[in-house]
């Protein structure tokens, strides 16, 4: 499991760039972000190399934020092995909240972040089928 | 027509005398039936027998909103329950209800006043008169329902949300008066003007109230359908729509002072002001038998003119209302004050309690936005749980207003906050 930060943003020009202000200033280091939006409002997500430390510093910039978990899993750069992935956790009766990319690409292969219903099933169902679902500290290199 | 001649146009001297009666009638009546104010009045030292007639008012305690609520439901009641024959009420500032009551007698003159704004605007039993304000705990429907059966008019009690059926009844029926808010009948007019039936209106008055409007509205109102639009004020504390309104001179809402005894205060140091000077109505009512209140507070801005008038009634003139003493917003003729907001927001209790009230007319229809900040503890990284929240506010604070209710969720710590009193609402409205 890995830790991603989840930002409530108004959909406003600026509400992204205010985030990302803060990281810049503090050194903190992207290695997903993704938004989801309604036409109100947007959550930002991101996983960078010091979770708590952003946490921190987002809050204090007035910023609603929680820290969740969420499963990265190393995927081959070939078609179809994304769908394989999900087919296997939709067969599971397993819901899928989310799904975005890592940018920085370990080992050279795609990095994906997905949020699931049940998470701890999720991520014992991709082992069992031999898929590499990296923790926190690997994810961090 | 003067629907009451020997009352609307009384000497000023007959009518001190019949004040000073029935004032001191009242004082009576309030001080062996309400405990609220024989308790009052003990504390001042005041006795019924002090009171000799209208010059002794100012002597007399002030009541308020405050007083109703603290005494919810029926504590000021001055009869017993099988007197009473109806109940009205409003929604209170903090979200227990203002309640009121009328006695056989009480309905009876709510009915007169009501008469005798229609009579004045020239309605008579010739009219067919739709009646376009919400019917049930508001007291704007039946109050002018009544009035209009009493003139012996034809009513249509159309009540609120269908504006399509309103205005094709409107015109299969031939109606000759409306009534209903100034700003649902600018709604109609474009309703109208836009389904090319405009020009087929048979409406000769209309009868406006409910919330604030102005000159510019009615001229407006005037113009597009050729008719004659007069104002009308009430509140359900002392009766409902029929306390004042305004005649064909429309210089001014004539209040039926053999009913409700008006003066005006600074509302700071609670001074009497001086005629033609702005301060805030108080009302003290003359014959209420259910509900008698003493000196009640309106938190309405206004000013008096005992001048004579044109028309002929010899009964003070109030001015148009020029605004609040309070922080009450009236929107589509719903009373909502800002601390009902705060507290069903607290309430809940998934929120921070931080908020805007942004209000603005659109279409000619009041809209209330109300943004919410996202409170860090409360914020779930799911979107349907922060849609689930939002729907979740609407319903509430629709509940609590009686008013439907757009709901934003921005960002924490981005509503303004200030030293002192809160700003609470932004008011865009432009009465034209």
């Amino acid at each position: 499991m890995i830790k991603q930060l989840s930002i409530f943003i108004q959909n406003e020009v600026g509400s992204v760039a205010s985030i990302t202000a803060v990281l810049k200033k503090h050194n903190i280091n992207l290695r997903a972000i993704a938004t989801f939006d309604t036409p109100q409002f947007a959550i930002l997500r991101m996983i960078v190399d010091q979770p708590e430390k952003a946490k921190t510093l987002l809050i204090e910039s007035g910023f609603a934020v929680t820290m969740s978990d969420a499963i990265a899993v190393e995927l081959e750069d070939k078609p179809g092995v994304l769908h394989d992935v999900l087919q296997l956790i939709a067969d599971a009766g397993i819901g899928i909240n989310y799904i975005y990319s890592i940018v920085f690409r370990q080992k050279n292969v795609p990095l994906i972040i997905i949020n699931t219903d049940n998470l701890d099933k999720t991520k014992q169902i991709l082992i069992e089928k031999g898929y590499s679902v990296p923790d926190q500290e690997d994810v961090y290199l | 027509m003067i629907w009451n001649e020997s009352k609307e146009c009384m000497s000023r001297d007959e009518l001190h005398n019949l004040q000073s009666a029935r004032l001191k009638k009242t004082v009576n009546h309030v001080y062996h039936n309400v405990e609220f104010y024989r308790k009052k009045m003990q504390q001042m030292g005041l006795e019924p027998g002090d009171i000799n007639g209208i010059e002794d008012l100012h002597k007399l305690p002030f009541t308020t909103k405050d007083d109703l609520r603290d005494n919810y439901p029926f504590g000021l009641f001055a009869v017993p329950q099988s007197q009473v024959v109806r109940i009205h009420a409003s929604s209170g500032t903090t979200g227990k209800a203002t309640v009121v009551g009328y006695t056989r007698r009480d309905i009876e003159i709510w009915q007169e006043c009501v008469t005798r704004v229609l009579a004045m605007a020239g309605i008579g039993p010739n009219d067919k008169i739709q009646v376009a304000y919400g019917y049930g705990l508001f007291t704007g429907g039946l109050g002018l329902h009544y009035g209009a059966e009493n003139l012996g008019a034809t009513v249509v009690p159309m009540s609120t949300g269908n504006t399509q059926r309103l205005i094709t009844m409107m015109e299969d029926f031939e109606v000759t008066a409306i009534a209903c808010t100034p700003s649902y009948l600018l709604h109609i007019i474009e309703v109208l003007e836009e389904a090319g039936k405009i020009d087929r209106v048979k409406l000769k008055a209309a009868i406006c109230g409910a919330e604030p409007w102005t000159e510019n509205m009615r001229k407006e109102i005037e113009s597009k359908l050729g008719l004659n639009a007069y104002d009308i004020y009430g509140l359900s504390e002392i009766l409902g729509p029929g306390v004042a309104a305004d005649c064909d001179v429309h210089n001014g809402l004539h209040v039926y002072e053999d009913h409700f005894l008006p003066e005006i205060v600074n509302p700071d140091t609670l001074e009497p002001c001086k005629e033609g000077e702005t301060g805030e109505l108080v009302i003290t009512t003359l014959t209420k038998e259910a509900l008698p209140l003493l000196r009640y507070r309106t938190k309405d801005l206004t000013s008096i003119s005992y001048d004579p008038c044109p028309c002929g009634r010899t009964m003070a003139r109030i001015s148009k209302f020029k605004g609040r003493s309070d922080d009450m917003l009236i929107i589509r003729g719903v009373n909502v004050f800002p601390s009902q907001v705060e507290a069903a927001l607290l309430e809940m209790g998934e929120t921070s309690p931080h908020y805007i009230m942004i209000v603005d007319r659109v279409n000619n229809l009041d809209v209330l936005e109300v943004q919410v900040e996202v409170e860090e503890r409360f914020f779930s990284d799911e979107i349907k749980e922060l849609e689930k929240l939002n729907k979740k506010i609407s319903s509430v604070l629709q509940s609590t207003l009686g008013l439907s209710v757009k709901v934003t969720l921005v960002e924490p710590k981005t509503i303004a906050r200030s030293e002192g009193k809160a700003k609470r609402v932004i008011d865009k409205r432009k009465l034209i």
